[in-house]
């Protein structure tokens, strides 16, 4: 268990949950770089979770979760928020967002969240 | 910086790609400042880029370029959501300039291991000013979009009131959630756990209740915890499972309770009607987000676009370079001599040319397009229009045209100072035109194009031209003449200016000024190998042409021998070899010797001279000339004889050696076949060594 | 092989590597060169010459397509020249982006020194002795420990000048 996809536009945001997570063994599956590949690579790579930007070019972070969720009822995503995006993120969790982490994180912080949902 | 940030792979990412979407950005105020509007589609981008680098400076503790990138995306969050008319595009621009280059300098800073210690505070209150002059205009000032967002939910309040009634459960609860400190958003993760809650009843009150709307819940959830009556079927077990499954849960009291405070309960209709509505709100965007991400998918498959760290292609080159010598190592082998080795040479010959098809993809890897450098440029015109009071238009031509990333590197500064150079000086200034009847408007055009091995780039103006007279003047003040005057052909005259020493202070302005003058661009383009020069016609303008070679990293090189050394002269710059006759030979009476080759007289260099090579080959009869020409001048080099020519990897001269002294005529050195070492000579250098 | 034990010795963790020194002899005298520095140990390859630079540079040298600058330490602490011959050894060294071969008359063994063991070098103002970070002792015997920084960095200015006066 274990197997996460990362949607994030910025390099280096994926590279740092990239580095976080791998380094406390999970198995990145995949990176996209906006919603639109995010929500054809879930398909594709079958993660057992997400973590998904809010701000991101083509589709949002919310309608990507949206679509997600509308293929996979029981997908996780995880949401990356920044502060002042309380609305967005309030929005994806009604949306079936399982929870969300507020950048700037600690890598505890994320995985912490990643391993809570993923024992759910 | 954060513990585990310290590590470099990230600190590259981060500047690789801050440094990308500030060009991005910049690129885009220009464009919208043409059109003299901001489009959706920019102000959106822009957004984008400034949430993303608020993002990565924020987990890189670079606080003071996050603090102002959240500035920039609240004042684009506001241009895009309020749409405000009548902004003022221009001061709109400046502003955004002046973050742009607030966090290009920081960039710097942390490129080289510098602090990223600048004071975005002020920036940051103009930008705040700025957002909040555009809300008086509108009329919106006590209106914040997050008000404006939760005033759109409360319409949708009251849409679907008659939702399906609910069997009342028997047992009560009590709940207080507290969460880990500094997790964040502690009003959305309370809000977390009542959107779950919700598969499990529907009878519950919080406290605060307002957990959206109001930022002050955030630190009541902090202080006091969450707060949770709420009945359900559940038992005790399965209610304490529930709230575990918390993310960030730092301690938990459940308690369940006999009886229900009812008031408690008044809020709750009103809270669960809002969501209803919400609901079917979005469920309308699911379908539209289907619908597009169907469509997407298809266009948007896996990137095909990989990026590499620079240093990793230079190893490669360097091993292709290496593969290239060996190749030669085994197919010239002189143990092959004299040998009939039919499949050998076959297979050797397959080698050889596996071997170059390589090189050449190796090179195509490294090789950019010049449009970044290009477009750079749109930003110093547009700049030093706004200063001199000028209006004049960059035209740019060929900006695809494809260059090795190392001379990129080299041509940015030149082409800077031949812009700024052609606006300062070239452009008359407006009333100037006008007179003579030329459109008031300049133009200044940047163009690149392909010429065999070469790359030719122009930077044109419409200006008012070199003066030769003023030329002659200058060059004569400063003792550059150093021919008469009057032999001088108007094109040898023109490229005086590029002579070091030319640039007087006479004339020092903000841009071009600065005490240095053209031959920084001579020495620049030199330095990779090329060439400038200039035309001009007056009234007309000024054109300078810079030749510069597609790469660095491999030549066809000359190799002469002196002594034991072995030395490499470009091929590009030989113009002929030739054994001289003692008749041609003259020496003055300052024992300078000197040539005569078809009419002209040449001076000569011996390099066992030069560089005090003990050498058996004294007499110039029996080694051998070699006549170079760079830049328009010519000289002849002595050696003692030529060995061949062949295909070069060019190496620099180790650092040390670099950092001790620059030694004259040496461009660098290169490996021979047999693992010996050749000095890679500078023919521009030497022929200017008189 | 020498280089092989030496980059053994490098590859260990940067702790292992305190406190101890290569050392080779200049002569009579045992110098000693922290072991960090040190990227391997050669034997004396052609050495293709560059003009204009001071003496004690002889030349570069090709190190497995790495091209490397050799400075001959006997010059560089202005004692007489000698020939080269077998037992002539190449060391190089490593400092920030620097790398340099140092030619030497021979190389011993890799050594500790404790830092109580170092004694800073006597106030003379003679020439070489500037190059001297510390006097290890090690039994009987002292080895007079090299500063690598001053070794490539020091008096670039003054043999700039010179030259091109």
């Amino acid at each position: 268990m274990g197997k996460v996809l990362i949607v994030d536009d910025a390099t280096f945001m994926r590279a740092t949950i990239r580095l976080m997570l791998e380094r406390n063994g999970f198995e990145v599956v995949g990176e996209a770089e906006n919603g639109a590949v995010g929500v054809a690579m879930y398909k594709q790579c079958q993660p057992d979770i997400v973590t998904m930007d809010i701000t991101m070019p083509e589709m949002s972070g919310t309608e990507a979760l949206k679509a997600i969720m509308a293929y996979d009822t029981k997908a996780k995503v995880i949401m990356v928020s920044a502060m002042g995006q309380e609305v967005m993120v309030r929005e994806a969790v009604m949306n079936g967002a399982k929870s969300f982490i507020v950048k700037p994180f600690k890598e505890e912080q994320v995985v912490q969240t990643l391993r809570k949902v993923l024992s759910v | 910086m954060s513990s585990h940030f310290s590590n470099e792979p990230m600190l590259e990412i981060f500047i690789h790609e801050t440094s990308q979407l500030v060009e991005k950005l910049e690129q885009s105020i220009l464009d919208s400042e043409k059109a003299s509007c901001y489009t959706l589609p920019a102000i959106n981008e822009i957004f984008r880029i400034m949430h993303t680098i608020k993002g990565s400076s924020s987990m890189m503790m670079f606080n003071n370029l996050a603090a102002l990138a959240h500035a920039m995306e609240d004042l684009f969050f506001y241009l895009r959501e309020e749409k405000p008319k009548d902004v003022d595009c221009n001061s709109l621009s400046d502003l955004v300039f002046e973050g742009v280059d607030f966090i290009k300098l920081e960039i710097i800073k942390i490129k080289n291991g510098e602090e990223a210690d600048g004071n975005a505070a002020l920036l940051i209150n103009r930008i705040r000013h700025y957002l909040l002059s555009l809300k008086k205009e509108d009329g919106k000032l006590d209106l914040s979009p997050a008000e404006k967002g939760a005033e759109v939910e409360k319409q949708h309040y009251y849409i679907s009131q008659d939702k399906p009634q609910v069997q009342v459960p028997q047992n009560h609860y009590h709940a207080v959630v507290y969460f880990e400190d500094g997790c964040e958003m502690e009003n959305i993760r309370a809000y977390t756990i009542i959107h779950n809650l919700k598969d499990l009843t529907s009878e519950y009150v919080y406290y605060p209740e307002d957990i959206i709307e109001n930022d002050e819940s955030v630190q009541i959830i902090r202080e006091k915890g969450f707060e949770i009556y709420l009945q359900t079927e559940c038992s005790y077990q399965e209610m304490n499972d529930f709230f575990m499954k918390t993310v960030f849960l730092k301690d938990l009291k459940l308690e369940k309770m006999e009886r229900t405070d009812e008031p408690a309960w008044a809020f709750r209709k009103a809270q669960k009607a809002g969501e209803e509505a919400y609901k079917e709100r979005s469920k309308a965007s699911v379908e539209t987000a289907l619908h597009r991400e169907e469509k997407e998918s298809l266009s948007t498959g896996h990137p095909s676009i990989i990026s590499v760290n620079v240093q990793k292609l230079d190893k490669l080159m360097d091993l292709v370079g290496e593969m290239v010598i060996a190749e030669a190592m085994v197919t010239q082998n002189p143990d092959l001599v004299g040998l009939q080795l039919d499949n050998f040479q076959k297979a050797a010959r397959q080698l050889r040319k596996i071997t170059s098809e390589l090189q050449d993809t190796v090179m195509s890897i490294r090789m950019v397009p010049l449009v970044t450098t290009f477009q750079k440029m749109n930003r110093i015109v547009r700049d030093m229009c706004k200063k001199l009071d000028k209006d004049v238009k960059l035209e740019i031509i060929g900006e695809e045209t494809e260059v090795d990333k190392n001379i990129i590197e080299h041509i940015s500064d030149p082409l800077m100072h031949l812009v700024r150079n052609a606006l300062d000086h070239g452009i008359e200034a407006q009333e100037d035109r006008h007179t003579k009847g030329k459109p008031s408007k300049g133009t200044i055009t940047l163009e690149a194009k392909n010429a065999g091995s070469d790359v030719v780039i122009t930077v044109r103006d419409d200006g008012r031209g070199l003066n030769k007279a003023k030329i002659l003047e200058r060059a004569r003040e400063n003792g550059l003449l150093y021919r008469p005057e009057e032999e001088m052909t108007e094109s040898e005259v023109f490229n005086l200016i590029f002579l070091p020493g030319f640039s007087t202070k006479e004339k020092i302005t903000e841009f071009s000024g600065r005490g240095v003058g053209m031959d920084v661009v001579t020495k620049n383009i030199e330095a990779v190998g090329g060439t400038v020069t200039v035309d001009s016609k007056q009234d007309c303008g000024t054109t300078v042409v810079l030749k510069i070679p597609l790469t660095l990293a491999i030549i066809d090189g000359m190799n002469a021998r002196v002594g034991k050394s072995c030395f490499t002269i470009p091929t590009t710059s030989v113009k002929q070899s030739f054994r001289p006759k003692a008749t041609d030979i003259l020496t003055d009476p300052d024992h300078n010797e000197m040539i005569m080759v078809r009419g002209q007289c040449l001076p000569i260099i011996r390099l066992h001279k030069l560089y005090n090579v003990q050498t058996e080959v004294r007499s110039l009869t029996e080694g051998i000339i070699i006549m170079v020409e760079n830049n328009q001048k010519t000289c002849c080099i002595f050696a003692d004889e030529l060995l061949g020519q062949q295909q070069v990897v060019v190496k620099a001269l180790p650092n040390y050696i670099k950092k001790l002294r620059h030694i004259r005529g040496l461009a660098g050195c290169t490996l021979l076949g047999d693992g010996s070492i050749s000095l890679i000579l500078d023919a521009a250098e030497l022929a200017d060594y008189r | 092989m020498a280089d092989k034990l030496v980059q053994d010795i490098y590859d260990q963790e940067e702790d292992t590597q305190k406190g101890k020194y290569l050392t080779f002899s200049l002569g009579n005298e045992l110098y000693g060169i922290e072991i960090k520095h040190v990227t391997e140990i050669v034997g004396l390859q052609p050495i293709t010459e560059v003009p204009e630079l001071p003496d004690y540079i002889k030349g570069i040298m090709n190190l497995r397509g790495k091209i490397i600058p050799l400075m001959d330490v006997r010059l560089r602490f202005k004692k007489p020249f000698r020939d080269y011959n077998d037992r002539t050894c190449v060391i190089v060294i490593d400092i920030d982006d620097l790398s340099i071969g140092l030619i030497v008359d021979s190389v011993s063994e890799v050594i500790s020194i404790a830092d109580s063991e170092i004694v800073p070098p006597p106030e003379l103002n003679k020439v070489g002795n500037r190059y001297i970070k510390g006097i290890g002792k090690v039994g009987n015997e002292v080895k007079l420990l090299l500063d690598c920084d001053k070794l490539l960095l020091e008096d670039e200015a003054n043999c700039l000048t010179s030259i091109i006066e």
